[in-house]
């Protein structure tokens, strides 16, 4: 007699077998020509520049994370529309249940979005360029020459 | 209950109170928050019960325990200073962190089932990793919270896996249908050990007893003060009485498994923590191998199922907490003394001459260091009377007597702080304190006495 | 009720002069002597009513901890009297001794004496074992700061040393507390010394050396002893006085009430290797003495050897060891007060307590000398002073025990003759050295505190039944205990 961790483990016995059975597959019937083109991280044609390990600007994962919890926050929705609509809990609370499901996935939602008004207000949002730094070399030649060569000519 | 939700709310309004006249009311309000969060405890006094789906149980002693760790919460929050020698602090963050933390914490105490407890050691674990770096400019600030987040996520992995197959093994998450289990059945299987060793070591961790310690020396001293001594306090009694009910609640049957790891991690755990914090400069980490050693003596208190082991943990924690609050409220009280490239000093030597400078803060550290080491007059003797009466059993009597000799190994550190405070120093002007480290100071110390001489105020009460 | 008021008087004082702000130090001396004075008062006025029958009045008797049954009681028989007695006397010779030398902050140097006071008082008296060492362990805290903040030079290092050895006898101890009081189930050290009894002989013998090392450490005894001479020389004189007259009877005494009656098949068993051990520090501790030329070593080691044979008539377990120890409890606390303050007078006036820099003091300071004399011919033990009858008793119990360790003992007064006839004729007599042209005799306040030692010299040799008709019905008790095993 197979315990519930017995079957877990068939399963997960089952997955090996089904994905190795799939690759050898396609390994022995596929045509096998690389060339550089092909072994290209990205095949779209561009040419990847430098190493993987450059830094990007840190506001790139401030608004990943973001990102990633309202994608979370989705996650969540799914089984909640499930209990949401369910007819017999709905009957048996006389249709308050709509109500009180709703309320609370509201709370929930307000509550995520004032994670994201903090953020908004921290200004973590904005996307601030760098300074444009400004030469302080100061040209003998006046500025307006040049004006008046393209004035002149234009 | 009650608590938990209103600091969940409360948390919130702190962050965006950060917005207003730059955060000067944060302070105030977090601590009129957890002023209220206190109160609101005794909602559920005299009305024990269950709450969330009987995922979290309510009885007096666990509003006890929230209190406990929502007072000291106050304590620290009061000796906290807006974070001013952070650079590009959030101050409305870090204070709205703790109090998520604190529903952790409590969560930690009082739950019924197993997921609660995963819940709560993952709230209160998490806003500990970003408290620890919370001084982004700090080298040591930094490897202290990428350690403790890479070795803490590991370490609740192996809790969640233990949770998992004592699933597994029993059918329930719930600690009562987990005792009732294994009260009606003889033979357990497999997976019901493998289980249990594993929310143990997820558990240890946290607490810092040896050998899942490693962390602990680093996490301490690169932390700013103010969020170790929120580590070695509130953490601390969490996690312990986390254990308390997984151990003496649901497995108590299993009482002759666990208490062999038990005793191994006891006298790991004091040997390791006292011999290592002989050689310390630094304060803070010497405090941080004490408190692996204090550890040790927590886990003595629950290594043999009796009926005061509640009592007596409570006891030692609430001792624990109030020397441990003023020997790091000195250290946050000298904070701008002596500084070394913009830092703080943190070394022993940091206290030299305190006698003649200011023989009030003197005091306070030297009642600490001796309720820390036992000394009879402090809560830390009868803290530890308590711990070893009930531990004291033929089977485990030689760790008692482990525990004493290397409680005189302690002696000798703790000390250390105490002989440089005679010591005669080139600066000779009086230290000014803020009067709020005044109050705290004078009722902790006052606790620490108090619970010396008349241990039976606090013990009898529980 | 009235040990109660003789224990918590000083500490209220002491409390008193910490909180209340503005309080000079010739202030605290004040209110600390008087302090002093009313509690010896009130111990002599207790004395009086016990002898009239009226044991009530030296009784206390009050729940601490309910829960584990742990009490606060207090009780005083002759034995506690005569040791309360030593106490609250040098407790007032201390304070008196600290206030005529300048010491800076000397508010705290009162507050700590008393505190020293209120904890002695507890350890003698107590009668429930948690009690007990709560006081045993806690006495040792403010005279380790008194040490330590007016102590000389090494003052930290040797301080600090002699604190962890203490703490480490008195934790080894606890831990065989704990293990009684787990299988008694009481704390009371009378009900304690019946489940002692029960106990099978290897868990006693491992008790009992428990108990021996916490109290031998104490003492101190032979091999315990490393961190006393060096400590009693390096503490400031009031520290000194209160280790070597008060804190060092707590050893005697716990072995008396704590150590023989817990652990007595341990002491059946081993008893005759730890007196030889006692014997064989009296005689070590003797021949070293000779040997010394500090004054307060030759004092430390002198005193050493002197309860090294304390210990050795304790342990012999008769009624005259047990008297003489506790005779010679009290005229070793009074000898040995006065010999280290007469040091420090010594020192004081001429700058050196070297036997080199000093000699021919007598011609200058003839009082002095005779006062001298007197302390010192009584801790010689010469009839008629009151070393003389606890070193008989002691002898004569340890002779009693067995014959040959009574011989070597024996030698003890021969040892202790010459090394303190040395130390007296090197110092006082011969020649006097150019430096000290100008020294003075003693002054009134000094002789304020050696003429009642004196006479208490006299008065205690001339008169031992004072003391011996007292104690013989604790001291029977004892035997009574140790006899039945």
């Amino acid at each position: 007699m197979l315990s519930q961790f017995g079957f877990i483990l068939l399963f997960i016995v089952g997955a090996f077998l089904m994905l190795a059975g799939i690759l050898g597959m396609a390994r022995l019937l596929r045509p096998d020509k690389p060339n550089d083109q092909k072994l290209l991280s990205y095949e779209s044609g561009e040419n990847a520049e430098g190493g993987s390990l450059v830094s990007f600007n840190i506001r790139f994962y401030v608004i990943a994370l973001i990102f990633v919890l309202f994608e979370v926050e989705l996650v969540f929705l799914f089984p909640w529309s499930v209990v949401f609509g369910d007819k017999q809990l709905i009957e048996q609370t006389n249709g308050l249940w709509g109500w009180f499901s709703m309320a609370e996935m509201f709370v929930f939602i307000f509550i995520l979005s004032l994670g994201l008004v903090y953020a908004w207000a921290q200004g973590h949002l904005d996307w601030l360029r760098p300074d444009q730094k400004v030469n302080p070399f100061k040209s003998e030649i006046p500025s307006d020459l040049y004006e008046n060569i393209n004035k002149k000519y234009s | 209950m009650y608590p938990i939700l209103f600091l969940s709310f409360s948390g919130l309004i702190t962050l965006f109170l950060g917005f207003f006249q730059e955060g000067k009311w944060v302070k105030p309000a977090t601590i009129l928050f957890l002023a209220i969060a206190s109160i609101s405890a005794f909602i559920d006094w005299n009305k024990p019960g269950a709450y969330f789906f009987n995922m979290l149980q309510v009885n007096n002693f666990n509003l006890l325990l929230s209190l406990v760790i929502l007072i000291t919460a106050i304590l620290i929050v009061a000796i906290s200073d807006n974070f001013k020698e952070i650079e590009y602090a959030h101050s409305a963050e870090y204070y709205a962190i703790m109090q998520f933390s604190l529903v952790g914490a409590i969560m930690m105490t009082n739950f019924q089932s197993l997921i609660m407890l995963f819940l709560g050691v993952e709230i209160l674990s998490v806003s500990m990793y970003v408290l620890t770096g919370t001084d982004k400019r700090n080298l040591r600030g930094n490897e202290a919270a990428i350690k403790y987040f890479l070795l803490g996520a590991f370490a609740t992995g192996i809790l969640l896996f233990g949770i998992a197959m004592i699933y597994g093994g029993v059918g329930a998450f719930e600690i009562d249908a987990i005792s009732g289990t294994l009260a009606s059945n003889q033979a357990q299987s497999l997976f019901l050990y493998i289980g249990l060793v594993m929310l143990l070591i997820g558990l240890l961790f946290k607490l810092a007893a040896a050998p899942f310690h490693f962390w602990t020396p680093d996490v301490y001293e690169g932390a700013p003060t103010i969020f170790t001594l929120f580590m070695a306090t509130i953490v601390k009694t969490a996690v312990v009485f986390a254990l308390y009910r997984i151990l003496h609640q649901s497995f108590q049957n299993m009482h002759l498994s666990w208490s062999y790891i038990l005793a191994g991690c006891i006298a790991l755990s004091l040997i390791i923590g006292n011999l290592s914090a002989v050689k310390q400069i630094s304060f803070k980490r010497m405090l941080a191998f004490s408190s692996i050693s204090h550890a040790g003596f927590l886990l003595l208190g629950l290594l043999h199922v009796s009926k005061t082991a509640d009592k007596s943990l409570l006891f030692y924690s609430v001792s624990y907490l109030l020397a441990s609050t003023s020997a790091f409220g000195v250290l946050l009280a000298l904070k701008n003394e002596r500084t070394e490239n913009g830092r703080s000093n943190e070394n022993i030597s940091v206290f030299k001459g305190l006698a003649t400078r200011s023989p009030f803060l003197s005091a306070v550290l030297i009642i600490s260091m001796l309720s820390l080491a036992g000394i009879p007059l402090t809560g830390g003797f009868w803290s530890k009377f308590y711990v070893l009466t009930d531990a004291a059993n033929d089977q485990f009597f030689y760790l008692i007597v482990l525990a004493l000799l290397l409680t005189a190994v302690g002696v000798y550190y703790y000390f250390k702080p105490i002989i440089t405070v005679f010591e005669k120093s080139d600066i000779q002007e009086a230290i000014t304190i803020n009067p709020i480290f005044k109050i705290i100071f004078v009722l902790t110390t006052l606790g620490t006495l108090v619970l010396g001489l008349f241990p039976d105020l606090l013990y009898g009460m529980i | 009720m009235l040990i109660l008021i003789l224990l918590l008087l000083p500490l209220i004082t002491a409390i008193a002069i910490a909180v209340i702000p503005g309080i000079s130090g010739q202030l605290s001396k004040n209110i600390g002597g008087g302090i002093s004075l009313v509690n010896f008062l009130i111990f002599i006025y207790g004395l009086i009513q016990f002898q009239k029958g009226d044991t009530v009045l030296l009784d206390y008797s009050h729940v601490w901890l309910s829960n584990a049954n742990i009490n606060f009681s207090l009780s005083a028989d002759g034995i506690s009297q005569v040791l309360l007695g030593l106490v609250t006397f040098i407790t007032m010779v201390v304070i008196h001794i600290a206030g005529s030398f300048d010491y800076k902050q000397s508010s705290l140097l009162y507050i700590l004496i008393l505190l020293t006071e209120s904890a002695l008082i507890g350890v003698f008296t107590a009668t429930d074992i948690f009690l007990f060492y709560f006081f045993f362990e806690i006495s040792l805290i403010p005279v380790y700061f008194l040490a330590l903040k007016w102590g000389g030079e090494n003052a930290p290092k040797i301080t600090f040393r002699m604190f962890v050895y203490t703490i480490f006898g008195s934790l080894l101890m606890l831990s065989a507390i704990i293990f009684l009081y787990t299988k008694g189930q009481t704390a009371s050290i009378q009900e304690l010394a019946i489940t002692g009894k029960a106990l099978p002989k290897n868990v006693n013998i491992l008790l009992f050396l428990a108990f021996i090392v916490a109290f031998g450490i104490k003492m101190p005894m032979f091999p315990f002893h490393t961190w006393q001479p060096d400590a009693y020389t390096e503490s400031p004189t009031p520290a000194t006085i209160l280790l070597a007259a008060l804190l060092s009877k707590m050893g005697v005494y716990g072995l008396l009430r704590i150590a023989l009656p817990l652990a007595p098949i341990g002491w059946n068993q081993l008893g005759i290797y730890i007196v030889i051990l006692a014997i064989f520090g009296l005689i070590y501790g003797s021949i070293i003495a000779i040997k010394q030329n500090n004054l307060k070593k030759i004092l430390a080691y002198s005193s050493f050897a002197h309860m090294g044979l304390m210990a050795a008539g304790i342990l012999t377990g008769n009624l005259s060891g047990t008297q003489g120890a506790v005779i010679q409890m009290l005229a070793h606390g009074i000898n040995v007060a006065g010999l280290f303050y007469i040091v420090k007078i010594i020192q004081d006036r001429t700058g050196s307590r070297n036997l080199e820099g000093l000699g021919g003091l007598s011609q200058k300071a003839p009082v002095l000398t005779v006062l001298f004399m007197i302390v010192l011919l009584g801790s010689v033990a010469l009839p008629l002073t009151n070393g003389f009858v606890g070193e008989f008793l002691l002898l004569k119990s340890v002779f009693d025990y067995n014959n040959t360790l009574g011989v070597i003992a024996g030698l003890t007064i021969i040892f202790g003759a010459v090394y303190m006839l040395r130390m007296m004729q090197k110092a006082m007599f011969g020649q006097l050295l150019p430096a000290n042209e100008n020294i003075l005799d003693v002054n009134k306040s000094e002789l304020m505190v050696l003429v009642p030692i004196c006479l208490l010299v006299i008065l205690f040799g001339m008169f031992p039944n004072l003391i011996l008709n007292s104690t013989v019905e604790a001291a029977k008790a004892f035997t009574q205990l140790m006899s039945n095993i």
